[in-house]
């Protein structure tokens, strides 16, 4: 009985998010367009986090160069780290490392804003004024992540490949150039082009889930607080299984 | 049936309403009419539908069944277009403020003239905009930020954010609650003042007796879903029902 | 007013360095894979391509000129194999270079050579079918050479066989009183005996080399590139293999000569001395025992030869030295 109920709640919550997503894409076209708000929620969502994401990034080379080394010796192909390094950032860890630290930072402050302009009476009084809340808050914040993941990710990758040509040069000496010689060499557009890609969908997850939870929140601090919370873990998981489709769709289509 | 001697125009007209939440009845076949430059309190216990009352009135809850007129137009048969239009002449003051904590005062007070059938010169804003903080004493605030302020500060920043439109109608949800009984009697004379000032209508929810005492031109008893009782305070306070009673002690 | 101007600078800021940068990196691949700048198609056929794919690179003499744009397969027997080729080299590469499908470095992906010959030609031009060569696949080369040295490895346990058995025949002490036979057979044991001991050192450094190679390490590992390691690999192969046959011969001999000898001692045809006389016998015994020594030392010339192989030389000198050091 208990069992049947949790599923019908999960159920239920797949749904009505997958019905606020429908909403979503049918609103975000139409006028009218909360242009400033959405460069607003650019600047605090996108160039905001990127101390966060960068600083990440560059451990996240780094650490990875320094840990694929011994074996990478060991099958004496030390001059490949370059290649498989850049591999390994590019097409994956880049990608999702971001997503979710970007989860973790902005799905947790949209879900506990929203929740809380929920709980506060807010949002009624930007419908009572005359503003649709659902294009003035979900809209222009959905489009934010959408967009601002993508550039996030190749802000990145970038540092991440920084701090990987920092690793390679602490026990070995790699010019510059052919650090990125043999990281390019290594890459093709199939490499970068679908792993661009699934970022916005990453992003819009982390907006969308937000967004709703926060919307959709319920009356009291300990609401707010289960918003920002469940925004964080349900985008995170939704990042995995994003992956995971897009991991397939690309091996379908012949892209792998 | 209510004897009104400033005006006779009625601006609100409800009837029949009815609301329920699963099977919670909140209302039950409500009825009230607020005429032009009419002040009425409705009285009620904590939970009893005051709240889901005025949100069916300004459009944010849809009633189960019933009519609600503005200005004569049935708001429920209204397009949103044409609903934003009557919202702009009702000020809502929320229960808990609602200010937009992520926004100046200044664009606290700016958010409802955002409308987009509404084009206001930058001038023309920024005189609204003091115009309505004057009102309410609070000029100096203009850039500061919500959680800067007391909360007697808050309800009186809300308050002239309802009023930047100059409403014919004012919707207050309970404006004295949770104010210390000084800065309350502030309040009621802003209140008092606003009505005397732009000529407005209100519906003032609560169940602080200085509101009724100051503030009502009629009074109306929410029990049950059901308007109870209405009249004067002079009248109700003189009442021998039970019911009505426990709410002048 | 003043503030939101900044920010939005700064997010203008942010957005077109993310924009530039994906730019960049899809204009640097682009580059890799030819996409942008002029180039021209040139085609060839093999029989069969390796696992060579769409995007493989192209070299000419060792740099690198053009992308494989597809691989088709034109019929059972035959795939053709179209490239992409830099513009640059148009004027320099020629209709009778040979194009051959070989692997970069040990372990890396699969390239296509092409490779100038020295007789005079018209330059290659758009769409030309070149030559090709039947290239030699390393994988399947070092295969062979482990599967070769087993095999060797295998008629050494008989040739040690074919020893005892040679030590414990009693017709063959008998007949050491004969001075003649006594010194040769002498010289024979000896000579198998080293031989064998050869084999047995030999078999187990070509296997750890093979190893080696496999594993892409140690300093043979890392010397050594496709071409030049296949041919040396062909050599050794062919080496072993010459011993191979030698030291087969090697062992029947044996077998024979001890065969001989005991039947004849042991059907009793006549006493041991009587035996020894007939001059018949001693020159059949003679003669199989001079076969022995030369079947020896051809194994030996053979495996002198590996030794010098370029694969094996850098191995066996760093093999001498640590024997030398212990
Ligand atoms: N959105 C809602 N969903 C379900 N029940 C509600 C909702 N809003 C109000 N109620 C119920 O309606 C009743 C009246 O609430 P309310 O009007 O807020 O009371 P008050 O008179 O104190 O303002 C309460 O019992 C409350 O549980
Ligand atoms: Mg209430």
């Amino acid at each position: 009985m208990k069992n049947t109920s949790s599923i019908n709640i999960f159920l239920k919550e797949v749904g009505e998010t997958s019905g606020f997503g429908w909403r979503f894409l049918t609103q975000w076209f139409r006028p009218r367009y909360e242009i400033k708000e959405f460069i607003k929620q650019c600047y605090i969502i996108g160039y905001k986090s990127l101390p966060l994401i960068g600083l990440t990034g560059f451990i996240m080379g780094l650490v990875l160069t320094m840990q694929l080394r011994p074996t990478m010796v060991d099958y004496g192909v030390e001059s490949q780290i370059p290649a498989i390094v850049g591999i390994a950032i590019i097409r994956e860890i880049g990608p999702v490392i971001t997503a979710l630290i970007f989860a973790g930072k902005i799905g947790s402050s949209i879900g506990a804003e929203l929740g809380s302009m929920k709980v506060t009476e807010q949002i009624d009084a930007m419908e009572v004024s005359g503003t649709n809340p659902f294009k003035y808050l979900v809209v222009s914040r959905i489009l934010a992540t959408t967009f601002m993941l993508p550039v996030l990710v190749i802000l990145s990758d970038t540092i991440s490949l920084y701090g990987a040509y920092l690793g390679v040069n602490i026990r070995n000496v790699t010019s510059f150039q052919l650090f990125w010689i043999q990281v390019f060499d290594s890459l093709s557009f199939n490499d970068v082009l679908p792993a661009f890609i699934k970022t916005y969908f990453f992003g819009f997850a982390v907006g969308l889930i937000g967004c709703y939870k926060g919307y959709n929140s319920n009356k009291g601090t300990e609401g707010v607080g289960k918003s920002a919370n469940s925004s964080v873990v349900v985008s995170s998981v939704l990042i995995f299984i994003i992956d995971l489709l897009a991991v397939q769709i690309t091996d379908l289509l012949g892209f792998n | 049936m209510i004897e009104n001697d400033q005006n006779n125009t009625i601006v609100l007209k409800i009837r029949n309403l009815n609301k329920a939440f699963g099977d919670n009845k909140v209302l039950s076949d409500f009825n009230l009419e607020l005429y032009k430059n009419q002040n009425i309190v409705v009285l009620g216990k904590s939970g009893s539908g005051k709240s889901v009352l005025i949100k069916c009135i300004i459009g944010l809850l849809k009633p189960d069944s019933g009519s609600i007129e503005i200005f004569n137009k049935n708001s429920l048969d209204l397009n949103t277009d044409e609903l934003d239009k009557i919202r702009a002449k009702i000020g809502f003051l929320f229960q808990s403020n609602a200010l937009y904590d992520s926004m100046t005062v200044r664009d606290n007070l700016e958010f409802p003239l955002r409308r987009h059938w509404i084009s206001y010169s930058q001038d023309e804003i920024q005189k609204m905009v003091v115009q309505a903080l004057t009102d309410v004493q609070l000029a100096h605030t203009i850039d500061m930020m919500p959680v800067e302020l007391s909360g007697g500060m808050r309800k009186r920043i809300a308050l002239a954010r309802t009023l930047i439109l100059k409403p014919e109608i004012i919707l207050y949800d309970e404006p004295t609650t949770g104010l210390d009984p000084i800065t309350g009697k502030e309040i009621i004379n802003l209140m008092v003042e606003i009505k005397n000032k732009y000529n407005t209508s209100s519906l003032i929810i609560s169940h602080d007796i200085k509101c009724v005492k100051y503030a009502s031109d009629n009074v109306i008893i929410l029990l049950e879903g059901k308007c109870y009782a209405s009249g004067k305070y002079e009248d109700l306070i003189l009442s021998k029902d039970e019911k009505v009673k426990q709410f002048f002690e | 007013m003043k503030n939101i101007f900044f920010k939005n600078v700064k997010l203008g800021v942010f957005v077109l360095s993310g924009l530039l940068l994906l730019i960049l990196l899809l204009y640097m691949i682009g580059r890799n894979r030819n996409m942008f700048g002029s180039n021209f198609n040139l085609r060839a056929r093999f029989e069969n391509v390796q696992g060579l794919k769409a995007g493989n690179n192209v070299r000419f003499s060792g740099i690198d000129i053009g992308t494989v744009k597809e691989v088709k397969i034109i019929n059972d027997t035959l795939m053709e194999v179209e490239m992409i080729i830099d513009k640059k080299v148009k004027n320099i590469l020629k209709k009778n270079a040979i194009v051959s499908i070989t692997t970069d470095g040990l372990v890396g992906n699969k390239i296509v050579n092409i490779t100038a010959v020295k007789s005079p030609s018209l330059y290659a031009e758009e769409n030309d079918i070149l030559p090709s060569k039947k290239s030699i696949d390393t994988d399947v080369m070092l295969r062979t050479l482990s599967k070769t040295n087993n095999d060797i490895a295998e008629i050494a346990n008989n040739l040690k066989l074919t020893i005892n058995k040679l030590n414990s025949s009693e017709g063959l002490w008998t007949l050491l009183n004969d001075k003649t036979i006594s010194k040769n057979i002498d010289n024979a044991l000896a000579e198998v005996n080293s031989a064998s001991n050869n084999i047995n050192n030999i078999s187990r450094d070509i296997r750890t080399i093979t190893k080696d190679i496999k594993k892409g390490k140690g300093t043979i590992g890392k010397l050594i590139r496709d071409t030049l390691l296949s041919k040396t690999i062909e050599e050794a192969v062919n080496n072993i293999k010459n011993a191979g046959v030698n030291i087969l011969k090697l062992s029947s001999d044996l077998d024979n000569t001890v065969l001989n000898i005991d039947t004849i001692i042991n059907n009793g045809e006549g006493t041991v001395h009587a035996l020894m006389k007939d001059s018949g016998i001693v020159i059949k015994i003679n003669k199989s025992l001079d076969n022995i020594q030369e079947g020896s030392k051809g194994f030996s010339d053979n495996m002198n030869a590996l030794k010098h192989n370029i694969l094996f030389r850098g191995y066996f000198r760093k093999l001498e030295k640590s024997r030398q050091k212990q």
